[in-house]
């Protein structure tokens, strides 16, 4: 055996096993002794986050409509590090994206002689700028997604919807008060790439929560009629601020809420814009309500006094001395069946009607029907407005009370109290959210008052001597409402000024009603600027529409014929003076004093002996045996059309019958 | 068979040993080579036809050689039935990264698309459509509409 060569062979084989025994150890230090070190490092190169898109919750209308939505939209952004030339990049930047090249040049400058890495360029740019500029392919340019809120109708519902900043985050409305259920929570997702940046393999680290999709009750064509209305009334008489408020009196449901001016939630503020065009005057803004409030005042008395329709309330000849103040109704009336006091708003009467009730009842019908407390809609800064406590009222409190003034509502809470007498005496907490729960309603009235009531402020519309009637007549349906025409308070000057807050607050149909509508416009003036010519017609095309929108079948025919007669004199009668109580400096009404604003009744009548025929008696508002038992009393030939209650005459009452004729009476249920 | 004698054969050929038998002229030493320079050693040189030499079949030694080809066969088989599906499994998550983005990217269109049917069914813009064609607002009991919600905005007269 040649020993040397086998030595040779042994040695070969020692070094053979020497080396494979070192890579086994290279290998058992690598894979199992630092194998979670390289493991990270493994996955920081070949893993990345990327954040899951959570969208900001869609608002909807009633309808499921989108009213505000989210999007995701580019951001840019450039290293001004890495741009090769910078006049140039800002040129291209510039035409693309529509800004100032040598502005964008300078800031780009700025921050390239700052060492700043970052650098935005235009935030939220469209899809068509975005395409643009990808299909240059500038590796010194990066694309941000960022998520965007739309309004797709502008300035639709804005005051209810309201709108967010530069993040997303609600500022106003219903974006605001709903912030934390609206906003979404993006989350995380793990992708494992390859070298050429492919993902392969992903992993949910955390789960997007996408935001609440809210439903409000708004309906988008009611509200379109609303603003479109309210917009055309304060151009026609030249006002500056308005507000509609449309409400389903049974379910609570505010069905429109609009305020003018408006503005589009898709327009940031700009320095110069007038700043009430973002306040929502019908939910933050309480005002004095002025006549329309007579309606509670005779309510309460319904529930509280003897007193009843055809009660005979003494109005002074148009003139009442109370607690030291002269007050003065712009008609002299001796005395008002209580019905007329609200179809002719005497203030006198009102006065009367309010003394009878008292303080306590009086005060505590008022935060029975919801004034002093906020409706509670999702709406921030939503207003309680003002109600003295009890404890705090003047002898002649109640009188101003009783009128509409010394109490100050909005036109949120005028709209739940209406609904009250709509729905048959229950207050109907309102709603704007389609999920929310409806509250159990209290009961506020006896169903007797609210029926009562009804037909009284039917009477409004229908009696020619009302102030609603002919502005608030809905062709095909009963309707009932009551005027107010409040004089504005100057706090700077503590004087009542000679602009109004008109105001319509009604309801239709008179026997089942599906809407309530109130309509108020600040700032007009004289007797064009009542609550009759100006509210009122404002009132009737939103609720006529909300009845089409609604299908809410007709109680009237559409060819009621119209009264040709009336004159519109009971508008005067309308206007609530604001002239009681020492604790609210009010002028004292002097019946010489030149800014006296208070007219005298019209000239009595001519009499009824020098003209031919009988005088039509008024059969508004009776059945039909009532109207043939009184018209073969009278010897009044009728003719009928319809069934029910009379709605209609022709000739109107008080005129004379030509011999020959025969009254037209038109009914309706 | 790899032996001496064949190598020997290979390295050299016939025709040196044709050059080479004839110095012996022997009839009866014809294979026999001229003898080594003070030595009395000859070589032989035989030659011998194995052509018709089969060799014995060794059924072990076959038996060994395939069950080696099938160990190597399977083992392979098995390799690729355990890579194969990772590679799958790899191509699919191409894939199924693909489709997310291509969902995400469809969802941004979606969305994209619902804000332009919004705007399209805004009350503003099918008023104005509205006038334009001169249309009435309908009477209601007159409209029956075609999803059967009062709510929707199908409807015909």
């Amino acid at each position: 055996m040649d020993t040397q060569g086998t030595h040779r062979v042994h040695l070969l084989a020692r070094m053979g096993f020497l080396w494979a025994a070192l890579i086994v150890v290279r290998l058992l230090q690598l894979q199992i002794v630092q194998h979670d070190k390289y493991r990270t490092l493994a996955q920081q190169q070949q893993e990345k986050i990327v954040e899951m898109r959570a969208p900001r919750g869609t608002i909807l209308d009633r309808a499921g409509q989108p009213l505000a939505m989210s999007l995701p939209v580019d951001s840019v952004c450039v290293d001004p590090l890495r741009i090769p030339d910078l006049s140039v990049a800002a040129d291209i930047l510039g035409r693309i994206l529509g800004l100032d090249s040598q502005d964008l040049l300078g800031k780009m400058k700025f921050a390239a002689d700052g060492r700043r890495g970052f650098l935005w360029i235009k935030r939220h740019i469209t899809a068509d700028e975005s395409r643009r500029l990808r299909d240059l392919n500038l590796d010194w340019v990066e694309f941000r997604t960022e998520s965007m809120r739309f309004y797709p109708d502008k300035q639709l519902a804005a005051h209810v919807l309201g709108g967010v900043d530069f993040e997303e985050k609600g500022n106003a409305g219903i974006e605001q008060s709903l912030d934390e259920d609206l906003e979404g929570h993006p989350g995380t997702l793990r992708v494992t790439s390859d070298v050429k940046q492919r993902g392969f393999n992903s992993k949910v680290d955390t789960e997007p929560l996408p935001g609440k999709i809210v439903k409000l009750t708004v309906d988008s064509r009611i509200q379109f009629v609303a603003e479109q209305e309210l917009e055309k009334a304060i151009k026609t008489h030249h006002v500056k601020t308005g507000s509609v408020v449309a409400m389903d009196p049974k379910t609570g449901d505010v069905l429109a809420l609009a305020n003018y001016p408006t503005y589009d939630p898709n327009e940031p503020p700009r320095h110069g814009e007038d700043p009430m065009a973002r306040d929502d005057l019908a939910a933050t803004t309480p005002y004095e309500p002025g006549s329309v409030f007579k309606v509670i005042t005779i309510a309460a008395a319904l529930e509280t006094t003897h007193l009843r329709l055809e009660t005979i309330i003494p109005c002074g000849n148009g003139v009442i001395t109370l607690f030291g103040r002269t007050i003065h109704d712009h008609s002299r009336y001796a005395s008002l069946p209580m019905e007329d006091v609200l179809a002719r708003s005497s203030n006198i009467g009102a006065i009367n009607i309010g003394l009878k009730v008292g303080d306590a009842n009086m005060y505590e019908y008022m935060r029975r029907f919801g004034f002093g407390k906020s409706t509670g809609l999702p709406l921030p800064g939503e207003s309680a407005g003002m109600v003295r406590p009890l404890k705090y009222w003047q002898k002649s409190s109640i009188g101003s009370v009783a009128m509409g003034h010394e109490i100050s509502v909005t036109a949120l809470q005028l709209a739940q109290a209406c609904s009250v007498i709509a729905n048959g005496g229950f207050r109907v907490k309102p709603r704007l959210l389609r999920d929310t729960a409806p509250e159990t309603p209290q009961r506020v009235l006896q169903p007797e008052t609210a029926i009562t009531m009804r037909r009284m402020m039917e009477g409004v519309v229908i009696k020619p001597y009302g102030t609603g009637h002919r502005y608030a007549h809905i062709p095909g349906y009963t309707s009932g409402g009551k005027t107010g025409t409040a004089q504005i308070f100057d706090h700077h000057t503590h004087q009542y000024t000679h602009f109004y807050n008109a105001s319509f607050m009604g309801f239709a149909p008179v026997t089942n009603p599906a809407v309530v509508v109130v309509v108020t416009l600040n700032g007009t003036v004289g007797t064009a600027g009542y609550g009759g010519p100006t509210s009122a017609p404002v009132f009737r095309e939103v609720a006529a529409a909300a009845l089409r929108i609604l299908d809410v079948p007709k109680d009237l025919p559409d060819d009621l014929p119209a009264d040709d007669n009336d004159k519109g004199k009971a508008d005067e009668n309308d206007v609530a003076i604001a002239d009681l109580g020492p604790s609210v400096p009010l002028p004292l009404v002097q019946p010489n004093s030149p800014d006296q604003r208070l007219l005298l009744g019209p000239p009595a009548p001519e009499s009824p002996s020098e003209l031919a025929g009988p005088m039509v008696p008024n059969f508004q508002g009776k059945s039909v045996r009532d109207v043939i038992q009184e018209s073969a009393a009278l010897g009044i030939p009728v003719e009928f059309a319809g069934s029910g209650i009379a709605r209609a005459q022709i000739p109107p009452p008080g005129a004379i019958l030509p011999l020959g004729e025969r009254v037209r009476i038109q009914f309706g249920r | 068979m790899a032996t001496l004698a064949t190598i020997f054969d290979r390295i050299f050929p016939a025709k040196v040993l044709e050059q080479a038998a004839p110095r012996i002229q022997d009839e009866a030493e014809t294979c026999r080579l001229r003898r080594f320079p003070n030595e009395d050693i000859y070589f032989s040189v035989k030659r011998i036809d194995n052509t018709r030499v089969v060799r014995e079949s060794d059924p072990a030694t076959r038996g060994v050689c395939w069950q080696t080809i099938g160990s190597c066969v399977v083992a392979a088989v098995l390799l690729i039935g355990i890579l194969l599906p990772s590679m799958y499994s790899l191509l699919a998550g191409y894939r199924i990264e693909a489709l997310h983005q291509e969902r995400q990217r469809l969802e941004i269109e979606r969305a994209a698309l619902q804000l332009d049917e919004a705007k399209m069914l805004s009350p503003a813009r099918l008023e104005r459509l509205a006038q334009e064609q001169q249309f009435v607002d309908p009477l209601p009991q007159k409209v029956v509409y075609l999803d059967g919600r009062p709510e929707g905005t199908l409807a015909r007269r």
